[in-house]
């Protein structure tokens, strides 16, 4: 069992297979990182707001050293804060998804990016997830669990909900779809 | 699923008189043989002791009253003995199950109710375990496991040992039906065929074996334990260096605490001893775990039987196997041993719901077998695997940089110049030492890091001081993923990770053409190929 380096790349692979690099990637809904971006910022908002009037309301005295951690606090979690909510603006314009005949992949990252590929063949079942705030703007989340457990669910959020159910009901026509599991 | 017991529980009272010894009727609600209660009682026993952590205390404040009048005792005793003795004949009372052609029902539970019905098409193994007290009467638990969650787990606790092999069998046999018809496969050549062939024997494992096993799956502890005998001198060394450190600990530790540093160093080398001792028990776990072993072989099926008091057997279908790993840790790679595993799905996720016990019993393992041992049995179950004279491909420097360079450096700097800047010089040295040994395991892990593929399998090594090795059938994969940063992708690297039933695999740091290839190829293979994955 001896190494070979990538110089002398022994020839396995077949050139013709269809690329993952090359698939037709889609975006998400416009929607959805907009409204997570109204999220982080309520949530920020919100967040500075309790923590200042925690901080600056009248009738309890702190303690001097509890103040300076109080204040050193709130300062870190608006900055934690306020680097998700940009984070988020930023990477959420870059989360894509593709259906494939045979496979749906979903693409997510800015600095580090990751493409997770689902074999239809592979799905034991489906589930649309709606949460009150995906109601509420019309979006649902696509989740596809596979044998490889629930660490590994395969997920696509920000869909339209006619769009998600579209891709429900083409994965349950499909043909490599096995029922029992 | 909450059912009313009361209605059904009329069937059963005519079960007793036509129920023979071994031939239990179908279709209808029977109870277990009586032998059960025995089951019952020692399991509740095991409860107790599992829930002793909680009742220790109020023991310990009884102890007292107890031994001022040992009168009280006694009823305590008696009232224990006669939940014991209540629990187990009502939990033997309530247990029923009912036969059909091809599902097994389950009802049990006194206070709390459980229904399983189990189609036989959904078991995915079938476990026989003998606990010491069934074996002179010749009975068996049959343990019968689906796919999905552990909940979905039933456990028939008393049957006569040849019922068991009988019903097993038949569970068997129906499920190679139910499957043969619903894959299309046609490579699938075991349909139902006479189940009573005859086994064969694969592997054993010697006292000798066990022993070897014992000692290397316990290492830490061992290699702690030797150093006990130096631990005088150690910590001579360590109060002298203590003592170097200068006047800030002279000021926090007044001299007459001396004695007490050196009573804790006393209390350290004895917990050391104890280790040593652990060790030993670790090699007593081995022998109780596996004497007797075999592995053996009826068709597609392989069968590991294994124990001194409880005897364990797990059989699991070729089909149901995942991954091959041959783990070898460094005290495995001076003996020159491998643990060889046969790992099939969901072996995490039941390890996570119900501790080590739920792990050893899942995957087959073949504990501490020579290297050309485990290549044979690898090549037994997949026969075209080119394991023995693959060549990995490693993965590139990069990982180093990655590592090395960009997080244990800058860390090692910082903590560094923190020293200088407080003048605590003597804590560089020890940190250098922490440095230098933080990227031996990068070096080495980068070293063994590595992956192959043929026409079929994909191979992943890795390791640190060992080196495990990993087989599995490329269309066995659930998922893929590609993760590529930025400053990967300038570097045209990537790493990538493939999801299996029996867990995750990745390779990082690999030539970005040739991640992508090996995508493209798993993921061709799994869409391609219609087989299951099960």
């Amino acid at each position: 069992m001896t190494d070979v380096t990538a110089e002398t790349n022994p020839q396995v692979f077949d050139a013709d297979l269809p690329d993952i690099s090359e698939i037709q990637m889609q975006p998400l809904e416009a929607s959805y990182g907009a409204t997570n971006f109204k999220i982080g910022l309520t949530l920020t908002i919100l967040f500075v707001l309790i923590l200042s009037f925690v901080k600056l309301q009248p009738w309890f005295d702190w303690h001097e050293t509890l103040r300076l951690g109080l204040t050193l606090g709130a300062v870190a979690v608006t900055i934690i804060c306020v680097f998700f909510t940009g984070y988020k603006k930023i990477a959420d314009p870059l989360k894509y998804y593709a259906l494939r005949e045979y496979d749906l992949s979903f693409q997510s990252g800015w600095i580090f990016r990751k493409k997770v590929t689902q074999p239809i063949t592979r799905i034991q079942h489906i589930e649309l997830k709606r949460g009150p705030i995906e109601r509420k703007v019309g979006l649902a989340t696509l989740q596809v669990f596979s044998a490889g457990g629930a660490l590994h669910t395969f997920e696509i959020p920000g869909l339209a909900l006619s769009k998600a159910q579209k891709l429900r009901q083409y994965i349950l026509q499909h043909k490599d779809t096995v029922t029992d599991g | 699923m909450a059912n009313t017991e009361s209605e059904h529980t009329v069937n059963t009272e005519n079960h007793a008189e036509n129920n023979t010894k071994v031939v239990y009727a179908e279709s209808q609600w029977q109870r277990l043989s009586p032998v059960a209660i025995l089951y019952f009682g020692v399991s509740f026993i095991q409860g107790i002791i599992g829930q002793f952590i909680f009742i220790a205390p109020s023991l310990f404040i009884g102890y007292n009253a107890i031994k001022d009048n040992p009168w009280v005792g006694l009823p305590i005793a008696v009232g224990l003995l006669a939940l014991l003795l209540s629990s187990a004949m009502l939990s033997f009372y309530f247990f029923q199950f009912r036969l059909n052609n091809n599902s097994i029902e389950i009802r049990s539970g006194v206070l709390s109710k459980k229904y399983v019905n189990l189609p036989f098409s959904r078991i995915q193994n079938v476990k026989i375990e003998q606990p010491i007290y069934y074996r002179a009467m010749g009975f068996a638990c049959l343990t019968l496991d689906t796919a999905g969650s552990r909940k979905q787990e039933a456990k028939v606790v008393a049957l006569e040992l040849v019922f068991a092999e009988q019903l097993k069998q038949k569970i068997m046999g129906q499920h190679t039906e139910a499957t043969a018809q619903s894959s299309k496969s046609a490579d699938n050549k075991s349909i139902v065929a006479p189940v009573n062939n005859e086994e064969q024997i694969i592997n054993t494992r010697s006292i000798k074996d066990l022993v070897i096993h014992g000692i290397t799956s316990n290492r830490i502890w061992i290699f702690l334990g030797v150093l006990a005998p130096f631990y005088e001198s150690l910590s001579q060394y360590a109060g002298d260096f203590l003592q170097r450190l200068g006047l800030n600990l002279d000021k926090l530790f007044d001299p007459s605490t001396h004695s007490i540093m050196q009573l804790s160093l006393y209390a350290l080398s004895i917990t050391m001893m104890l280790m040593l001792i652990l060790s030993l028990f670790s090699i007593f776990g081995a022998i109780m775990t596996f004497y007797g072993f075999t592995l053996s072989k009826v068709e597609d099926r392989y069968i590991r039987r294994s124990g001194l008091f409880t005897k364990h057997e797990v059989s699991m279908r070729l089909s149901r196997l995942q991954t091959i790993a041959h783990k070898r840790d460094w005290l495995d790679m001076l003996l020159g041993r491998v643990n060889l595993l046969f790992e099939q799905s969901n072996a995490q996720i039941s390890a996570m719901g119900n501790g080590i016990a739920a792990n050893t019993t899942d995957k087959i393992i073949v504990p501490s077998v020579t290297t050309d041992e485990a290549l044979n049995l690898t090549f037994d179950v997949y026969p075209e695997n080119t394991l023995h004279d693959i060549n990995f491909i490693a993965i590139s420097k990069r990982f180093l940089i990655r590592y090395i360079g960009a997080l244990c450096v800058p860390i090692y700097l910082a903590v560094v110049t923190l020293f200088v800047i407080l003048e605590i010089y003597s804590l560089i040295l020890p940190s250098t030492g922490a440095f230098i040994f933080a990227c031996v395991l990068i070096f080495m892990r980068w070293k063994r890091w590595g992956f192959a593929i043929d026409n079929k399998y994909l191979y992943i090594r890795k390791g640190i001081f060992g080196v495990d090795h990993f087989v599995f059938p490329i269309f066995k994969i659930q998922q893929t993923v590609l993760a590529q940063s930025k400053f990967m992708e300038r570097r045209q690297l990537c790493s990538i990770r493939f999801i299996l039933a029996s867990g995750a695999v990745n390779v990082p740091f690999i030539d970005e053409m040739q991640g992508r290839a090996l995508i493209n190829r798993s993921l061709y293979e799994v869409e391609t190929s219609g087989r299951s994955w099960m």
